[in-house]
């Protein structure tokens, strides 16, 4: 497989100074995107997303729901820098993306952890290549990441020594080792089991608040999505794009226990399953016609 | 179907296949020491006493020991073994050197590799034997065409094992590896050559076993010296005991050679050492 190829968008020209980025720009701008994959073999091409518009306050959990396919990786990669958009563009403090940057760190469905390293020196990869991070304390922050995500202890060990949950756990301290101020996390639980799941959703979801980051987080789990997100933009596929977006007002801090009986939880969950199973239908139906 | 699916040795069962996955790694010498000694008791009395099959095509252990001495008392041993190590250090050496660079450029650039693929593959796939008139006709006598033989015979398992290893290097390493900040450098350097490096080894001990094909080849082929040349001609003077042990060196050589590149894969990669141990 190839790599992704960034190219710089020509479009860039309308320079952004700081004068412009005032309190109500939103962190991320997502405009007009579409990205479509070409085929080799076939010669055709792929709509992953098309029309996607979203903006994204500073220090927002917004968690993006959708059935399996629909473009929730290719979105997020776009807002990563690692797929330049087809179409449109996505702007990170005013700034057009045109590749990875210090200011995103992406958690991985499949952890993505080098196999060679301990924890720590995968920790250690999170900030090793960041020129502004080198030098002093670095020691301190992948040691403080590792005990924030509660691995104190499994330093030396690595990746294929521990559990799946412990593995996104080290994926996690990699992401927030630098000190990113957005975590894109692409359905970060999705292959972790059903009980170490519910641990680290609460513990995300305090993690991330205490901390005030700005998120975004993939999931195809109805009450992940609501249960984290304070906004929940639902994608709908063939193409993929926002078909709706919700704000949860949840008080925070939830719990997967008192979120269960609370009237609102209950409400949103009913009406995505509505929206998630049309999805489902919708997508059946092509595939048998 | 079952018993294939249940034969972990984590699995709990029952039987000599249980007993056998349980031992320890001083256990396995021990069943492997027992294994060889068998082997060699029941050889020694079918050929040696029983005299089922003529010893002069296959000569008992006992004889082949003596054989072993033989060689070691009329000094052909240390006439000939040193020269056929130098040849295949030599050989190596230069296969080991010229194969990794290739192999990390195939592994890279699609287009070297669309070109380089298919006549690496048709010289792999061609019997060492093949090359040997070639062999002579561009290096003459001597040590010349057997370090040729051993260097095209290792050559093309570590670099084709490179250029697969680099290839199939996990898309997501590399994304994660961009994501962190990453050029193209350092990319290579963290994400590309680490996660070839299991493949290298295993093109190693691949290449050690042919190298060694290729050298005994190469001197059986015409070479006044060497443990080829020695097996020849032992075995032209029907003194198969002293061609068996000569063989023997050449066979312990390879599996000893294939046990250092493990240890060194050991050293340098202590990550693809297996869970349990
Ligand atoms: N690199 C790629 N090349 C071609 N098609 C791709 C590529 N990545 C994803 N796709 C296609 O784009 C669509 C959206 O994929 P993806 O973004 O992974 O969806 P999701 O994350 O929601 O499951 C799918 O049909 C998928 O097959
Ligand atoms: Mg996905």
């Amino acid at each position: 497989m190839a790599l992704p190829d960034i190219r710089t968008p020509e479009t860039t020209e309308r320079s952004m100074t700081s004068a412009d980025t005032d309190v109500g720009t939103p962190l991320i701008q997502v405009r007009d995107l579409a990205v479509h994959y070409s085929h080799r073999r076939t010669g055709g091409s792929l709509v992953a997303i098309e029309d996607v518009n979203l903006d994204v306050t500073d220090g927002e959990f917004v968690t993006v729901l959708g059935p399996s396919g629909c473009g929730k990786t290719t979105f997020m990669n776009v807002v990563a820098g690692l797929v330049a958009p087809s179409h449109g563009q996505v702007l990170v403090d005013g700034k057009p993306v045109t590749g990875p940057g210090p200011d995103r760190a992406v958690v991985f469905q499949d952890y993505a952890l080098l196999p060679w390293r301990t924890v720590i020196d995968n920790v250690r990869f999170g900030l090793e290549m960041q020129p502004h991070l080198r030098g002093t304390g670095w020691r301190e922050r992948v040691q403080e990441a590792i005990e924030t995500v509660g691995l104190a202890g499994f330093e030396q060990s690595y990746p294929r020594e521990l559990s799946g949950g412990m593995q996104q756990r080290v994926g996690l301290a990699r992401a927030i080792v630098a000190e990113p101020r957005i975590l894109l996390m692409d359905e970060p639980l999705g292959a972790v089991d059903a009980l170490t799941r519910e641990v680290m959703r609460e513990e995300i979801e305090r993690l991330i608040t205490a901390t005030g980051k700005t998120v975004l987080f993939i999931t195809h789990s109805i009450e992940e999505a609501i249960l984290l997100g304070d906004r929940i933009v639902v994608f709908k596929s063939h193409p993929g794009a926002v078909k709706e977006v919700l704000t949860t007002g949840i008080e925070r801090p939830r719990s997967e226990r008192s979120i269960q009986s609370d009237a609102r939880f209950l409400e949103l969950r009913d009406h995505l399953w509505e929206a998630l199973r049309g999805e489902a239908t919708a997508a059946a139906t092509r595939s048998s016609s | 179907m079952s018993t294939l699916l249940a034969s972990g040795p984590g699995l709990r069962q029952r039987g000599p296949g249980a007993w056998l996955a349980g031992l320890s790694t001083r256990g396995k010498a021990a069943v492997i020491a027992v294994e060889v000694l068998v082997m060699l008791a029941l050889w020694q009395l079918v050929v040696g006493v029983l005299g089922w099959i003529n010893p002069v095509f296959v000569p008992p252990p006992l004889a082949i020991a003596t054989g072993f001495g033989e060689l070691v008392s009329t000094g052909a041993l240390t006439a000939n073994a040193p020269i056929s190590v130098q040849a295949w250090l030599t050989g190596f050496a230069i296969a080991v050197v010229t194969a990794i660079p290739v192999g990390l450029l195939m592994g890279t650039s699609l287009p070297v590799d669309r070109v380089t693929s298919p006549i690496a593959w048709t010289i792999y796939a061609t019997p060492s034997i093949a090359y040997q008139p070639l062999a002579k006709a561009w290096f003459g006598f001597g040590i010349g065409p057997v370090v040729f033989l051993v260097t095209i015979s290792a050559v093309f398992p570590i670099l084709l094992n490179v250029a697969a290893g680099m290839r199939t290097t996990s898309a997501s390493l590399i994304r994660a590896g961009q994501v962190y900040g990453a050029n193209r450098f350092q990319l290579y350097r963290s994400i590309y050559l680490p996660s070839t490096t299991p493949f290298l080894f295993a093109g190693l001990r691949q290449a050690v076993v042919l190298a060694t094909i290729g050298m005994t080849v190469a001197e059986l082929a015409g070479s006044a010296t060497g443990m080829g040349a020695l097996i020849i001609k032992a075995s032209n003077t029907y003194q198969t005991d002293q061609a068996y042990a000569a063989i023997g060196i050449v066979v312990i050589w390879s599996v000893g050679m294939t046990r250092v590149i493990t240890l060194v894969e050991r050293l340098v990669a202590p990550w693809t050492r297996k869970g349990h141990s």
